[in-house]
């Protein structure tokens, strides 16, 4: 498998602030990858590195390439969509149709009117006259276009309805995603997506603290809902975390095997946000 | 520069024109029906309003006196009379020309910071130097040429108002037309308006710079430097160097602009030496200016591309 991005002591500062702290991770091809952590973890340091928006130390490669210095190659091949990168509201939206086939090389003008066709957007409106759910659609429809080989998508359903973002995400896995691409994504709405992602990034003061395929994940990390009497067993086999549900109390543990666990009750993969929680509270 | 890059470039100034076509080409458009109307109105209510008035002018009766002497003058003074009103209509028009050029370019690269579209922008495949270089293009080339665009429309106008006038004075009008030189002045026009542009460029390219490395209100950014320096030149050096630069420049600009009348009054008009719009590119300092453009775009690709968007 090929690494699509690959990063090697990658390291930022603003100033004596260090947003990320040599980190190393990579995202190989045909993966859906969480990059996940609390506001002001270094996500979008990251996500800016990759997409060359911003200067870095360390080694980082996309696509083979060097974002810092041949980002506009980078572009043909790798799209984003932000929560910052709005369309610009006077632009119309058979304009901005025209705009990108004339300026991508790998952008599909009939897939692009194909999806606007599904939705209630008109060619002749601008986006200034759509609702915030029709921009961020007119946005995909856009996106999902182009033919590219890395999707970075950073809290792209921020502000838009729970309809609204389950949709997306569908459309998504069905018309873009496929074994050739890669799509990584941040989101604070983590549990609407931790079904459709293969590998899961926490990262949490600069530093990475989990990196892990989904079923890596599901292996190590498991869930137990012991009751109070079994509490002791439990607390013996070092649980990272605890939390109490109805008079019983769930255990979350790492690396503690199947066998050593079934005696306490029934086991659970924790679901990502649970992990999160944990993860983010380890050693503090 | 191969097909690809092409297109681009041609979607990029397209997109600028998008952007700014009310201040490009409905403002002058406005402004050409607003006089057009205004015409029309003068010449209806114009003879009603002087027989009212003190002086019992009917404008009727003197159309034919004035017809009569117009066809009467010598062939070259009659050119000179039509090309100069015809010049003289473009006045105004370049006037606001040059005001929404300064603006276009404080806008520039400083509007999609502000409406955060620039993230959007950059999502695409399209280099910071093409971006810059598609905007300083439609400042030097798309807004001269709509603006000629709308200049020609009313000129041609004009002619039409003058025959219909000098119809009623009992001529064909044919002179008019004959004298007019048509195309020769929009020749002039279109290349006066897109050389002034370049001879301005460094103005532009300065405030693009200063659009894009503006926080806030670009305006403030892009004057205030130049007051500062002044300012500061005087001060410490007791010297107006820069200023005089700067003042030469425009009036420079102006005497590029009257240079098509210029050579209609034998040259004498605004003391210039400047007597065709083309001489100024045998003009060292436009050579120059076009070098200090080049720095100033040079770092406004820079800021764009290094600035972090945070």
């Amino acid at each position: 498998m090929t690494s699509l991005i690959q990063a090697n002591g990658l390291s930022k500062s603003y100033g004596s602030h260090q947003a990320l702290k040599s980190v190393d991770f990579s995202v190989k091809r045909g993966r859906i990858v969480g990059l996940v952590g609390p506001n002001g973890a270094g996500k979008t340091t990251i996500l800016k590195a990759i997409l060359g928006l911003t200067s870095y130390d360390g080694e980082l490669k996309v696509l083979g390439l060097d974002p810092a210095r041949q980002r506009h190659q980078i572009m043909q091949k790798v799209s984003f969509i932000a929560d910052v990168a709005v369309l610009p509201r006077w632009l119309k939206v058979s304009d901005a149709i025209e705009f990108v086939a004339n300026v991508h090389s790998n952008f599909r003008e009939d897939r692009a009117r194909h999806f606007l066709s599904k939705t209630n957007i008109p060619m002749k409106a601008k986006v200034k006259e759509l609702s915030k759910g029709m921009v961020a659609q007119l946005h995909l429809a856009l996106v999902m276009s182009i033919e590219a080989e890395l999707l970075v998508l950073d809290e792209p359903t921020l502000g838009l309805d729970i309809l609204f973002r389950k949709e997306f995400y569908n459309q998504l896995l069905a018309e873009f995603f496929d074994e050739g691409r890669s799509i990584l994504v941040t989101t604070h709405q983590i549990e609407e997506i931790e079904n459709l992602l293969t590998d899961l990034i926490f990262i949490r003061d600069g530093k990475i603290v989990l990196d892990a395929t989904m079923e890596d994940v599901a292996e190590k990390y498991i869930e137990v809902m012991v009751s109070k009497d079994d509490a002791e067993k439990a607390e013996a086999l070092d649980p990272v975390m605890h939390r109490d549900v109805f008079g019983r109390r769930v255990y979350l543990f790492e690396g503690v095997s199947r066998e050593q666990l079934e005696p306490l009750g029934e086991l659970h993969s924790p679901s990502v946000a649970d992990l999160f929680v944990a993860k983010m509270k380890e050693g503090k | 520069m191969n097909i690809a890059m092409g297109n681009t470039f041609k979607a990029l100034v397209k997109r600028e024109f998008w952007e700014n076509k009310g201040s490009m080409f409905y403002t002058p458009g406005i402004m050409a029906a607003f006089y057009a109307v205004f015409l029309l109105i003068l010449v209806m209510f114009g003879n009603a309003w002087v027989e009212n008035g003190h002086y019992n002018i009917d404008l009727f009766d003197h159309l034919p006196k004035m017809t009569a002497e117009f066809d009467s003058i010598n062939e070259e003074d009659r050119t000179k009379v039509v090309q100069m009103g015809l010049y003289g209509t473009s006045v105004s028009f370049i006037f606001v020309m040059l005001i929404i050029s300064l603006f276009y370019c404080l806008g520039s690269l400083y509007d999609e910071r502000k409406d955060r579209s620039i993230l959007f922008w950059k999502s695409l495949p399209v280099s910071d130097l093409m971006t810059v270089m598609s905007k300083f293009v439609s400042v030097t080339l798309l807004i001269p040429v709509c603006y000629f665009i709308v200049i020609s429309a009313f000129q041609i106008y004009s002619l039409i108002f003058a025959t219909v006038g000098a119809w009623f004075g009992g001529s064909s009008g044919i002179n008019i037309w004959a004298s007019s030189n048509l195309f020769g002045v929009m020749f002039n026009m279109l290349f006066s308006l897109i050389t002034v542009s370049l001879w301005l460029a460094p103005f532009w390219a300065w405030l693009m710079f200063a659009s894009s490395w503006a926080k806030k209100v670009a305006f403030m950014w892009g004057m205030l430097p130049i007051f500062l320096i002044v300012f500061a030149e005087g001060w410490i050096f007791r010297s107006t160097y820069l200023i005089e630069v700067i003042g030469e420049r425009f009036a420079e600009a102006g005497m590029i602009l009257a240079s098509n009348v210029d050579r209609l009054v034998d040259g004498d008009m605004l003391d210039g030496a400047g007597s065709a719009w083309y001489q100024v590119f045998g003009n060292m300092e436009f050579w120059m200016g076009l070098i200090v453009t080049g720095v100033f775009l040079a770092g406004a690709v820079f800021t764009r591309r290094f600035r972090d968007e945070s």
